[in-house]
């Protein structure tokens, strides 16, 4: 019983320390680099940090800029979770944001339903979005990695030929048309919406689905052992496309985030802008939240604290905002090394 | 212990995704605040917006910070982010540059005549295409916001007027350009990005090899990459000066690559950025806002509430040491070359090909410019879908 529970306690805690060193380090290097262009990286840091998370409009933002990658880094988590590497979450998630788009920007329903129909179509077309991916794995062996690099490609080219033209505004040609009133998520404040609920209930529900149903014990079985799944009589095909589904819900959810639940343009930049990389960015997020939907909610938050924050270092401290990214690119890596390396080993071991 | 000293006032300038080191559009709004700055003992702060997702935040973070007293925005693109942050925090001075936010007590919206501008440079570039015996001038434009129709009609508009005047002048129809069919003079190029330099180089190209004697920068920073068009096609000629000709925009670029830049398009933001603040400073700002339905435009010979204010000029060989400088601050905050040669070649190069260009060309430029003075109304501008449409379907 006793070392059970210290064995609960260490698996607890372990993550935790490595999370701990891996910002140390991140934060040590981000230090040099400043140190080496002459800033003072305690009071860049203290900045960031204040700017982020000192107070409550800075917490509503980093919040908004957390909000889509929490759905982002489910698409990356569940494939990991079927040991694949699903990095087509940004596609998917553009067409979640045409489709909310069309939904809100071009369909009148009453001010309740509009939001709730408007991101459940996103969801779905995002989640279509993945399905060749998935039956190309699953049918052909074809390597998700490739074919998910191609369908983001043929996403950004369609949803950027689609709100150009036929959902293009007229006199703001720099952006689609926007969701109109009834299909917005209300403002919480700043550039918050009611959206981050709807993201985080979502994120809950994924790991409901990984840790108490069958579908979600098939998953990570197929995941970590496919051997001892096929001897368990363990469908691969099933998992896959399960998670391949689930991912693509979760990134047509994120886009859906930034149309119905953003101001202050409620709708996609004709450059895609305000989408662009958060599909990417949810890889990061994914890896520093161990691949778990409820760590990727903290994750996010952190990560958005960074996107936030960050503009703090250029204008408190004068940092150069090129170095700016370059250091929250740094932190990125460091603290996604754990999981990195943990995904490494497991393949090697398997 | 020495008390802290008192804070100093700021004024803060936010970048759309253009950011900084266009050498135009962005670059000319720091100029602006930056003179500002040193003029009334104020600091500069500067918020550059790397995506759509920055704008509110950016704005919000100038604006939430009490020593801030007018906070600018560089571009069209910043006007919801405007109208929003400017709702929240009504006490605070702001000012936009482009974008079009009337009837808020605390905004000015700064709004330019580029059309009559674009006006004179198109008339430049087809009487240069009918002096080398050109079939057609070019614009490369950016994304396609309203703001850029002015640039893009003034431009047709423009080399229209000057093809009559040459006719006029001279009793017979400009050589070569006037050969071609109007609605196929002007070469244009919507590239859908303020940022892609590449974009820039390959529509310039694209627009070079179809014979245009100059193509007329209208992207900001994809100036870069007409610039490289260019010397790409005059090196392996062992060309020293245009043409082909590009032609700068925002900011006299002429020095950029001297001899190849016929003119520039002056359109003064920083002018813009001055005069807010020097308003704000003086405490005349929301006055002025409210005598104007919070529009100042800025034009040539143009007035605000009583004070002149030139917002729009086409570049002269005298205002060009006043650019150079930009240049120079751009090495020191990139730290890489951005001069092509000492300021004193610059000026001989850029004189020299000036003179180069028959006197009449430049002359029918000068007689443009007073006609615009004496009508405002000359040069059609084009701000709303059907107007465009009207012009494109005679000028193509």
């Amino acid at each position: 019983m006793g070392t059970r529970t210290s064995n609960r306690l260490a698996a607890f805690i372990r993550p935790i320390t490595e999370s701990a060193v891996a910002v140390a380090i991140g934060l040590i290097v981000g230090a040099f680099l400043m140190l080496a262009f002459g800033y003072d990286p305690i009071r860049a840091y203290a900045a960031m940090f204040a700017g982020a998370f000192g107070s409550t409009s800075g917490i509503l933002e980093s919040l908004a800029f957390a909000t889509p990658l929490m759905a982002t880094a489910v698409t990356f988590a569940v494939g990991v979770r079927a040991s694949l590497f699903n990095i087509g979450a940004e596609g998917q998630m553009y067409i979640g944001a045409l489709a909310a788009t069309v939904v809100g920007g071009t369909i009148l329903m009453p001010a309740g339903v509009h939001p709730i129909v408007a991101t459940i179509v996103a969801m779905c077309c995002g989640a279509l979005w993945a399905l060749p991916a998935a039956l190309l794995k699953t049918w052909r062996g074809v390597h998700e990695v490739v074919s998910t690099i191609m369908l983001n490609w043929i996403a950004f080219w369609f949803v950027t030929f689609l709100i150009r033209t036929y959902f293009a505004e007229p006199g703001r040609a720099e952006r689609a048309i926007p969701a109109v009133a009834t299909a917005r998520y209300p403002v919480i404040g700043g550039t918050l919406t009611a959206m981050i609920f709807v993201v985080v209930i979502f994120c809950i529900a994924v790991t409901i689905l990984l840790w108490r149903t069958g579908i979600g014990f098939e998953l990570r079985l197929v995941g970590d052992n496919p051997e001892a799944a096929k001897y368990a009589g363990a469908s691969s095909s099933r998992a896959i496309l399960t998670s391949f589904v689930v991912g693509g819900l979760a990134a047509g959810l994120a886009g859906a985030s930034q149309v119905l639940g953003r101001p202050p343009s409620w709708t996609i930049y004709a450059t895609l802008g305000n989408l662009l990389n958060l599909g990417f960015d949810g890889i990061g997020v994914a890896l520093i939240g161990m691949n778990h939907p409820i760590g990727g909610i903290f994750a996010a938050i952190f990560y958005g604290g960074l996107a936030h924050g960050g503009r703090f270092m250029e204008y408190n401290v004068g940092v150069a905002s090129e170095l700016v990214d370059a250091i929250n690119g740094i932190i990125v890596i460091a603290l996604s090394m754990p999981e990195v390396i943990r995904i490494i080993r497991r393949r090697r071991e398997s | 212990m020495t008390p802290p000293p008192a804070p100093v006032k700021k004024i803060a300038v936010v970048s759309d995704i253009g950011g900084r080191g266009d050498l135009s559009f962005n670059d000319m709004g720091f100029k602006g605040g930056d003179e500002a700055a040193k003029a009334f003992g104020l600091q500069m702060v500067e918020l550059i917006s790397k995506s759509e997702a920055d704008y509110v935040p950016n704005l919000e973070t100038a604006a939430k910070d009490n020593d801030v007293i007018l906070t600018v925005g560089i571009g069209f693109l910043l006007t919801d982010a405007m109208i929003d942050v400017a709702t929240r925090y009504p006490d605070k001075d702001f000012a936009i540059i482009d974008g079009y936010v009337p009837d808020m007590p605390n905004v000015m919206s700064i709004l330019y005549e580029e059309h009559k501008g674009s006006a004179i440079v198109g008339a430049l570039a087809a009487l240069v295409a009918a002096n080398y015996g050109y079939s057609h001038i070019g614009v490369v434009l950016g994304i396609e916001i309203p703001v850029l129709w002015k640039f893009e009609i003034g431009y047709k508009w423009g080399a229209d007027w000057a093809l009559k005047w040459y006719e006029t002048k001279f009793g017979k129809p400009a050589p070569v350009i006037a050969d071609t069919p109007v609605k196929e003079r002007v070469l244009w190029t919507y590239t859908g990005t303020f940022s892609d330099i590449t974009k820039g180089y390959e529509a310039a190209k694209a627009q070079i090899a179809q014979n245009a004697v100059a193509v007329y920068n209208v992207a900001g920073p994809l100036g870069l990459g007409l610039n490289q068009a260019v010397q790409e096609y005059a090196t392996p000629r062992g060309l020293t000066q245009g043409p082909p000709f590009w032609i700068g925009v925002d900011a006299n670029q002429d020095w950029i690559n001297p001899g190849f830049v016929l003119a520039s398009m002056m359109k003064r933001v920083d002018r813009g950025v001055y005069f807010a603040t020097q308003l704000v400073v003086e405490g005349k700002f929301r006055q002025v806002v409210a005598d104007n339905n919070g529009i100042v435009i800025l034009g040539i010979g143009t007035t605000v509430s009583g004070i002149d204010i030139t917002g729009i000029s086409v570049s002269t060989l005298a205002d060009l040491d006043e650019f150079i400088q930009m240049g120079v601050n751009a090495e020191q905050l990139t730290g890489k070359k951005v001069l092509p040669m000492s300021p004193d070649e610059i000026k001989a190069k850029v004189s020299a090909m000036r003179s180069s260009i028959p006197s009449w060309v430049w002359d029918a430029a000068a007689e443009l410019e007073s006609a615009i003075r004496s009508d405002p109304n000359l040069v059609p501008y084009a701000g709303t879908q059907d107007v465009v449409d009207q012009w494109r379907a005679i000028l193509g």
